[in-house]
């Protein structure tokens, strides 16, 4: 019924505008073009990878489509509608109209089917030498053929409401719509890791609406905006069934290992998806400050869990001045600012043997309240001089700074500090129209980059993984012991960065031009004692284009992209 | 400490040929290649840093660095042709095929990524009639 609607409220719009351009009483010119006609499609083998985009069981049919164009210019004003019907769910369509510069109005509906493929889970099956802890899996849906319909409706209009000031309302939307099938694993607790796997009925929305005002006062450009955005799912999440909680191997000690849980031997929904909505105002203000030109931006946003209650708030200011120093200098500043705030949310967990007769030394409580790595105050500083050295190199110099501070984090009385220092150096050389060239190198030098604190290992160096933390008699190890032993901090974020780009174009005839470049990237984190992270990539990049004659067009390239990345692997450890 | 590796290798051509005016001819033709995977991992060995009898645990991983291996090629050819077959009337044909071959595993010791075999082709032939008017 929704998408019913959705159409019947696409046409309708499609009517409208169309209707409002043709009621026009000026000489106009016409033309439409029809395409009637048919496909047909099939497929061999496993057909989600190669026809992912596709919808496949229309495969082995004669399905009919269609292509409708129509342009209609007027003196003052012109009107567009194409639409290309694929088939059901595979359509195109854009209607573009506007009145002289006082009106535009642009409408888009594009529509896709996507192939979603089965996790088969066959890695997910293992058990220890001996019969002991045991990591197994179910397909409930084995066979299931999963894809989602997606719907993406975008309209915008731009009003000019007064001339004097160049007053203009601008408003814009954006809805994207889901519904399919799609794949739904529920995780069983480690004391018998059991993943099952069924299929989840796929219902989602989004949408997104901005609506602003611009304005000339006196000699600046002012501007709000507002914008909303919403996302849903219309359908309930699945349940699963939650294993009973026993030893597994024995199959006994229930009554011990259930306390161990959150819950056991029940049916709970799973996968569950968020409601959520985001609110934002903007300003914006430019114009000439002594010598030069500025322009500025305040922003702040509100952005909702509706269902768990949880909301972050930012605010975020930008000012740009850049101002002509001399004919061959040019001087840009920026400077940007972030502050957001995000609910830390409590994390309730049941106690240690909860209901069980526990010593003392063992009674633990788990509950904590998880600060936020959103919360920061982040500020970035740059400044750049571009310089034209001769007529045909041109070179500019940048150097900035950027600071975050994540305060609350990683507990509430921490605060983790960032800070960057970035340089960079461009080169653009000229000759003519035969040939040009650019080359850019960038730096960064991070202290302190983002990290998951303790988030791995246990204390590096032990001979023997002894507990440390408890006054209990036993030899062993508890398993939540083993939280209080992890030291090593985990980022993937690096200390040092390089960046390189050379990019080139040769022209040797009007008709024809070769494009040869190269991207690269290598990175590293110096201050991890005990992991050695770093990446590095490299992209070239070789292209031709050539229209010898009005007959022939031609294009062909080659892009090649090689990455390395270097990290741990762990293996979590049954007995933890 | 292990490194994953990623490759990806695209190639394509596109011309556009029109030897009259009714005659309109065009062809794409991509490869793309990719693969990742992991170096083999070593476990480092903790016999003599444990307590108690774990014997049972199998801390070799042989295979573990295999589960995330990649290797997909792929071949998408695109052509038509429209011919003016009267005033204001076009015919047009098109072809889309694309054809991909999984060497990330094999059916026995070698696991397939988790998906399986995506070993497979599709194509897709479109044809009618254009009225401009």
């Amino acid at each position: 019924m929704k998408s019913k609607l959705t159409i019947f409220s696409i046409g309708l719009l499609l009517l409208l505008a169309a209707s409002f351009s043709v009621a026009q009483s000026e000489e106009t010119v016409d033309k439409y073009s029809l395409w009637l006609g048919g496909y047909y499609a099939d497929s061999s083998d496993y057909a989600k990878k190669a026809g992912e985009y596709r919808l496949l069981e229309n495969a082995g049919e004669l399905v009919p489509s269609f292509k409708f164009g129509w342009q209609s210019l007027r003196p003052n004003s012109s009107f567009d509608l194409d639409v290309d019907y694929l088939d059901e769910e595979n359509i195109v369509g854009r209607m573009t109209s506007r009145i002289g510069d006082r009106y535009n109005f642009d409408v888009q509906y594009r529509s896709l089917s996507r192939q979603l493929q089965q996790d088969l889970l066959t890695n997910m099956e293992t058990r220890e030498a001996g019969g002991g802890k045991i990591l197994t899996h179910d397909l409930m849906d084995a066979g299931a053929d999963y894809s989602y319909h997606r719907r993406e409706i975008l309209s915008k209009v731009s009003l000019l409401l007064q001339r004097d000031n160049n007053v203009r309302f601008t408003a814009s939307h954006r809805s994207i719509l889901k519904s399919g099938e799609e794949q739904a694993i529920a995780s069983n607790h480690c004391l018998s890791c059991h993943l099952t796997s069924k299929s989840q009925e796929l219902e989602s929305s989004t949408h997104q609406f901005q609506a602003g005002i611009d304005a000339e006062v006196s000699k600046y450009d002012v501007g709000y905006q507002f914008g909303f955005r919403m996302y849903e799912s219309h359908v309930p999440a699945p349940s699963a069934y939650y294993d009973e909680a026993k030893h597994p191997v024995n199959g006994g000690s229930g009554v011990e290992f259930a306390p161990r849980q959150l819950y056991d031997d029940t049916t709970l929904a799973f996968s569950a998806q968020p409601k959520t909505e985001k609110m934002s105002h903007k300003l914006r203000l430019k114009g000439d400050l002594g010598k030069g030109k500025f322009a500025g931006s305040l922003s702040y946003s509100r952005s909702e869990n509706k269902y768990s209650e949880l909301t972050s708030n930012a605010w975020v200011g930008a000012f740009n001045y850049a101002v002509t120093m001399n004919p061959q200098t040019r001087f840009i500043a920026r400077l940007t600012g972030v502050r957001r705030e995000a609910d830390d949310p409590f994390i309730d967990v049941r106690d240690y043997r909860v209901g069980r007769t526990t010593p003392s030394y063992l009674q633990s409580n788990f509950d904590y309240e998880r600060q936020s790595s959103l919360d920061r105050a982040d500020g970035k500083i740059t400044a750049e001089v571009i310089r034209r050295l001769n007529p045909k190199m041109t070179l500019s110099v940048l150097a900035g700074y950027n600071r975050v501070d994540r305060y609350s984090y990683p507990d509430s009385d921490d605060n983790l500090v960032s800070g960057t220092f970035i340089g960079q150096a461009k080169l653009n050389y000229r000759k003519g129209l035969k040939y040009r060239s650019s080359f850019k190198y960038r730096f960064e030098k991070t202290s302190d980059p983002f990290n998951t604190f303790k988030g791995l290992f246990e204390e590096r160096g032990r001979e023997i993984l002894t507990r440390n933390v408890s006054a209990s008699p036993f030899f062993f190890i508890f398993y939540w012991e083993r939280e209080a032993l992890k030291y090593q901090n985990i980022t993937t974020e690096p200390t040092d960065l390089h960046e390189f780009a050379w990019k080139s174009t040769w022209r040797p005839t009007l008709k024809t031009s070769v494009n040869l470049g190269l991207n690269a990237k290598f990175d590293k984190n110096g201050d991890l004692d005990s992991l050695d992270v770093k990446h590095s990539s490299f992209q070239p990049h070789l292209s031709l284009t050539t229209a010898p004659n009005p007959k022939w067009s031609f294009t062909a390239g080659l892009t090649l992209n090689s990455s390395k990345s270097r990290g741990p692997v762990t293996v979590a450890l049954f007995d933890g | 400490m292990v490194d994953y590796k990623t490759k990806a290798t695209s190639l394509y051509a596109n011309a556009n040929f029109v030897p009259s005016q009714r005659l309109h001819l065009f062809t794409t033709l991509s490869y793309h290649k990719s693969t990742a995977e992991y170096d083999p991992v070593e476990m480092p060995d903790i016999t003599d840093k444990l307590e108690g009898d774990l014997t049972h645990q199998d801390f070799s991983f042989d295979h573990m660095h295999e589960y995330s291996n990649h290797d997909f090629g792929s071949v998408n050819l695109a052509l038509g042709f429209g011919y003016l077959i009267a005033a204001q009337t076009t015919f047009t044909f098109d072809l889309e095929y694309a054809d991909l071959t999984d060497d990330s595993g094999t059916a026995g010791t070698d696991p397939y990524y988790v998906y399986g075999d995506e070993s497979g082709s599709w194509y897709m032939i479109r044809s009618g009639l254009k009225f401009d008017f």
